[in-house]
């Protein structure tokens, strides 16, 4: 029987801020999680949160886990790769699947932050191997490091739908579509530009009809629907993928809650059933809290706030410490987080548990300088009320603000302006670039904050606009590393496109031009293995086996030579030319055997 | 360049790139090797890439059984994939009184922990029925003997020790050795001169003039070997085939050529990189004839390496009881590339922590050929 | 096909020690710390099973060991949550055709 202050079933986002909100209060708390690390969902974030930097704006989810489980001191004790099994009269019991034991737990106060579960939904063929939610593909990709597959049909574009698309992108997959049933899309406009501008596309008033596959899925039909949602007959389309990929929504997982005898309430607008809470995360349970996607489904900053909150009157009650002032604090960070348009469907439904906020203004739209000619400066395309403010706290010149409510859009006085590029690093959205028009040359400068395999300096690329058509040819010139994984690529193009471009492909050579014909090695192969670092040309003969063939490096010497000087600037004569073996064509051993007789013989 | 290491290796072949790896996966980032011409261009680049356990001195075997065990990982842990294969080791007896040997080693193999099969002449036949087994006495197989990439082999474990810390100098050959009162070393070589604590000897075919540097006077003589490739056939031939008494081996690489070689009575000490039409008439004539697919098929390619012979055929490894932080591992007798994984390993661990802690090589240090030796004799 | 992620602009994956683990008495790769599924995946194996009544093949879907979707054969053990149960050396893996069989 383990005892202690605080039992935290769940260690996502809510859970880890509660316990770490009572435990450096005194508070002995026990984390019981069922994942093999504690973090919950933010493990598989990589991309930047929103909000205010006093909440992880700007940091990854899975450095937001890193930094919250290294500061939780001594009080804390979690249990990993353990599930709360029930909630039964007499204990807690929870299975440790490492041990294989049952433990029974009995809490002075519990926070259920079970979090949510994908939603399900129906087409034919669902069933198949293939066939996966968004949370899985996060839980194989990002935790694991494997892809569920290549070519990949996303069905919804909320954040969830975005935010997976965009990490797909990353891990090396390709996006065929994303299809949205709505006529627009559900997420933030910003994360829909950042796969948009990789030619992804978003397909509204469209819906996944059926799987196409034996074993596993080897296509999938889309069908356009009409205002009510029925399918247009005639209007299927197939699309070949191995891999569906579902962002549908989620529905609070509220099963040892509801055992606990926490009431439950049907509201739509939250997800689903939700257990009843008040404004300090208690349900009708006295000692008995909630917090995060299993009170309604929102996100991840308004869980580690809701967990705070959460864990602060756990921390007050349990060590009889006045912290009304931060309990305060808190709900008003919530409240200005929850008063954007987003947030709407939550307001409208924490108000069915006579839960109200009051209403702020902030300045949802906005005309921005026009950015002056001649000079590198950041163009601020963030048009729809976020939370969210890392632009103004990170630039150093005072050049942005978000006045007033952290929903307000963001302002850029030019005239404060360095050029810095600071903004487009920090902006969780990816949505600050900076242009250079007229820089020399009959060129524009375009900076383009870049998630992906760094391109070099001096290539050429095909420069592309939002929705990722080719615009032009542009060049790379500059390339800044950042610590924080947004990096900046420095684009040139042509003058009169710096507007329009905000994306590059890089050019992929076809793989198919062959530089040695026996071990099948194209040019690519060759460049590839030059860039690995076999520089030396008998080291890259050898790795490549160029010239191993029955032609004895006839075809591919000096192809491979030249490729090698164009690659290091090196002359070829330098480079050697590597050593030649007998014999000069390929001779068979009874040949050999009917030649002069063996010495000896 | 840096100036100062703790330890610098004098050999870019695989021993030189297995120490490198073992030291800087243990921890010591201080790590230079210096090759004089590029990695893997001495024997390791020249070699028949075979990996065999089966061994008549017990010192072999468990060097090549702890071998194996990486062989097994290389992959994975090192992050190249270097055509690594386990068919097992067809070893050929073509006289009686080697067939008696051969039943004392499998014995003492087997205490080691190898499992090792005997086979008649007709389970050889039957097994692969692709084999002339005229002559035959009698065989033994081990499965878990197989063959490698060996220029892959080297190149994983430069890339990956330099990953983690080292520094590798090619086209840099090592002149000279010059002892500081402190006992440092200061290491001269054609790009400059570094300190270091420690010099390790992995110059293979050069390991005799490489101690000379040092005033290290060791036992090993370089003798050339000959070998050849034939055009590729679909991948069909699973063991490495080899016999002592039979002078030859062979195999089939993972791109379907056959490699095979065999040993010359006749060689003269000394390095000599040519090749002779004789090895290429007799050995062609020997392995159509063990071998009849081999008929039809071409060499394509012909070169030759170099066997640091020790007087026992085995390995030299250790520290210079006469000059300290001087260490060696050379006189592989042809057989460094398979040994070399936990070579490289036993070295790393006797720099750190004094004493080799996977596998016993105290026995294979110089003193041992004081007095009598006691010849390996599973050599080709 | 290969499946794992080797090199990622954001994410360093640290894989455990490798590991060999069998599937339907086929040698494939692992790393200590991930999930049977995930290196089943990883292998190109996506069917993991098959449904009990109409003999579907059967996958992993939930990830986190809620659906049961992806239970399979492990040592002789019917019915074992593939996603959620790291891989061991030697571990024998089979699909599951419908219900698991008892075991005494």
């Amino acid at each position: 029987m383990v005892e202690t202050d605080f039992l935290v079933i769940g260690g996502g986002p809510a859970g880890l801020s509660a316990a770490l909100e009572a435990s450096r209060r005194g508070v002995k708390t026990l984390v019981v999680d069922e994942g093999i690390e504690a973090g919950g969902q933010l493990l598989k974030q990589t991309h930047k949160f929103f909000g205010h930097e006093g909440f992880y704006a700007s940091v990854r989810g899975f450095e937001i886990a890193k930094e919250i489980l290294n500061s939780l001191g001594d009080n804390v004790d979690i249990l990993t790769m353990t599930t709360v099994t029930g909630v039964y009269e007499d204990v807690i019991t929870a299975y440790d699947r490492n041990a294989d034991k049952m433990i029974e737990i009995k809490p002075r106060f519990t926070l259920i932050a079970t979090g949510a579960s994908e939603r399900f939904i129906q087409f034919e063929n669902n069933d198949l191997p293939g066939v996966y939610g968004a949370g899985a593909v996060q839980t194989l990709m990002n935790q694991y490091g494997v892809l569920p597959g290549e070519r990949v049909l996303m069905i919804g574009s909320g954040n969830i739908g975005l935010i997976v698309s965009y990490q797909l992108l990353q891990a090396g997959a390709e996006v065929k579509a994303i299809v949205e049933i709505a006529n627009k899309v559900g997420g933030y406009e910003v994360h829909a530009n950042k796969i948009k501008r990789f030619g992804v596309p978003i397909i509204l008033r469209h819906t996944i009809k059926k799987v196409v596959g034996d074993q596993r899925v080897e296509g999938a039909i889309i069908v356009e629907v009409d205002d009510e949602f029925n399918e247009i007959p005639g209007s299927e389309k197939e699309l070949a993928v191995d891999t569906v990929c579902i962002a549908t929504g989620l529905t609070p997982s509220i099963e040892i809650a509801a055992m606990a005898g926490v009431e439950l309430q049907y509201i739509p607008e939250l997800g689903g059933y939700v257990p009843y809470r008040d404004e300090n995360m208690r349900t009708n349970i006295s000692n008995l809290f909630i917090a995060g996607d299993v009170s309604g489904i929102e996100e991840a900053t308004t869980a580690m706030i809701e967990g705070s909150i959460a864990g602060l009157v756990v921390a007050s009650e349990c060590k009889k410490l006045d912290l009304t002032e931060e309990i305060a604090s808190m709900k008003k960070e919530l409240s200005e987080f929850r008063s954007g348009p987003f947030s709407e469907k939550v307001r409208s439904g924490l108000k069915k548990f006579s839960i109200d906020y009051p209403t702020y203004s902030y300045r949802d739209s906005v005309q921005r300088q026009e950015p002056p000619k001649g000079k590198l400066v950041p163009v601020i395309e963030c048009n729809q009320a976020i939370p969210c403010n890392p632009c103004q706290t990170s630039c150093p010149t005072g050049a942005i603000t978000v006045s007033g409510n952290i929903n307000s859009l963001p302002e850029i006085d030019y005239n404060k302006c360095v050029g810095c590029g600071v903004c487009v690093m920090k902006c969780p959205g990816l949505a600050i670039f900076m242009i250079q028009e007229n820089a020399e040359n009959n060129t524009d400068v375009v900076v383009i904050p870049w998630e992906f395999a760094l391109p070099e300096k001096g290539e050429a690329v095909i420069a592309l606009d939002k929705d990722g058509e080719p615009v032009c040819e542009g060049e790379i010139f500059k390339v800044v590393k950042s610590s924080n994984k947004t990096h900046l690529v420095y684009l040139k193009v042509p003058t009169g496109h710096g507007r329009s471009v905000r994306n590059f492909a890089r050019l992929q050579r076809e793989d198919n031009r062959y530089v040695c014909r026996c071990e099948e090695i194209t040019e690519a192969d060759i460049e590839k293995a030059i860039e690995q670092g076999f520089t030396d040309f008998e080291e890259l003969r050898r790795y490549l086996r160029l010239g191993m063939g029955p032609c004895g490096g006839r075809t591919c010497r000096l192809n491979a030579l030249s490729i090698l000087a164009r690659k290091t600037g090196k002359k070829i004569s330098e480079l050697g030319h590597g050593v030649f073996r007998p014999p000069a064509m390929p001779i068979k051993f009874e040949s050999l055997l009917k030649g002069e007789k063996s010495h000896g013989e | 360049m840096g100036n100062d290491y703790r330890v610098v290796i004098i050999g870019g072949g695989i021993v030189g790139c297995a120490i490198a790896y073992h030291l800087t996966k243990l921890g010591e980032k201080s790590v230079a090797v210096f090759e004089k011409n590029y990695l893997s261009s001495g024997a390791t680049g020249r070699c028949g890439g075979g990996i065999r356990q089966q061994w008549s001195s017990l010192n072999n075997v468990l060097l090549a059984m702890r071998s194996v065990k990486h062989f097994e990982r290389f992959s994975e842990e090192v992050g190249m994939d270097i055509e690594y294969k386990q068919g097992g080791y067809l070893v050929l007896s073509y006289t009686d009184e080697e067939a008696v040997e051969f039943e004392k080693n499998v014995k003492m193999q087997r205490e080691a922990g190898l499992k090792v099969e005997i086979l008649s002449p007709k389970e050889v036949e039957r097994r692969y029925p692709y084999i002339n087994t005229e002559g035959v006495k009698m065989a033994t197989f081990c499965q878990s003997d197989g063959h490698a990439n060996p220029h892959l082999a080297a190149f994983g474990y430069a890339r990956a020790s330099q990953k983690l810390g080292a520094d590798i100098f090619t086209h840099t050959k090592v002149v000279g050795l010059e002892r500081l009162c402190d006992s440092r070393w200061i290491v001269h070589t054609t790009n400059g001169s570094v300190k270091a604590d420690v010099v390790i000897n992995a110059a293979g075919a050069f390991s005799r003039e490489v101690g000379k540097l040092a005033g290290v006077d060791l036992p090993t003589e370089s003798y050339r070997h000959q070998i050849f490739v034939t055009e590729p056939l679909k991948d069909f031939f699973d063991p490495m085939a080899i016999s002592f008494s039979g002078n030859y081996y062979m195999r089939q690489t993972k791109h379907g050529n056959f490699v095979m070689g065999q040993g010359d009575a006749d060689e003269k000490a000394g390095i000599n990189y040519s090749v002779t039409f004789r090895f290429e008439k007799e050995l062609s004539r020997k392995m159509a004839r063990i071998f009849p697919f081999l008929r039809k098929l071409r060499i394509i390619r012909h070169w030759s390496g170099h066997y640091n012979m020790s007087p026992d055929a085995q390995p030299i490894i250790g520290e210079s009881p006469s000059v300290r932080g001087y260490y060696y591992a050379v006189g592989f007798s042809g057989h460094g590339f398979m040994l070399a994984p936990a070579v490289g390993e036993a070295i790393a661990e006797m720099i750190l922590y004094g004493k080799a802690a996977h596998v016993d090589v105290s026995d294979l240090n110089v003193q041992r050929l004081k007095g009598g030796v006691v010849k390996e004799k599973n050599v080709v | 096909m290969h499946r794992r992620i080797f090199s990622h602009p954001i994410l360093d994956f640290k894989r455990g020690k490798p590991v060999k683990i069998y599937f339907e008495g086929k040698e494939i790769q692992a790393y200590e710390g991930e999930t049977v599924a995930a290196a089943l995946v990883a292998n190109g194996i996506d069917v993991f099973g098959e449904s009990y009544k109409r003999n579907r093949p059967r996958g992993f879907y939930c990830a986190i060991g809620k659906c049961s979707s992806c239970v399979m054969i492990i040592d002789g053990e019917s019915n074992v949550r593939t996603c959620i149960t790291p891989v061991r050396e030697g571990m024998k893996v089979a699909r599951q055709h419908g219900r698991g069989d008892p075991k005494w």
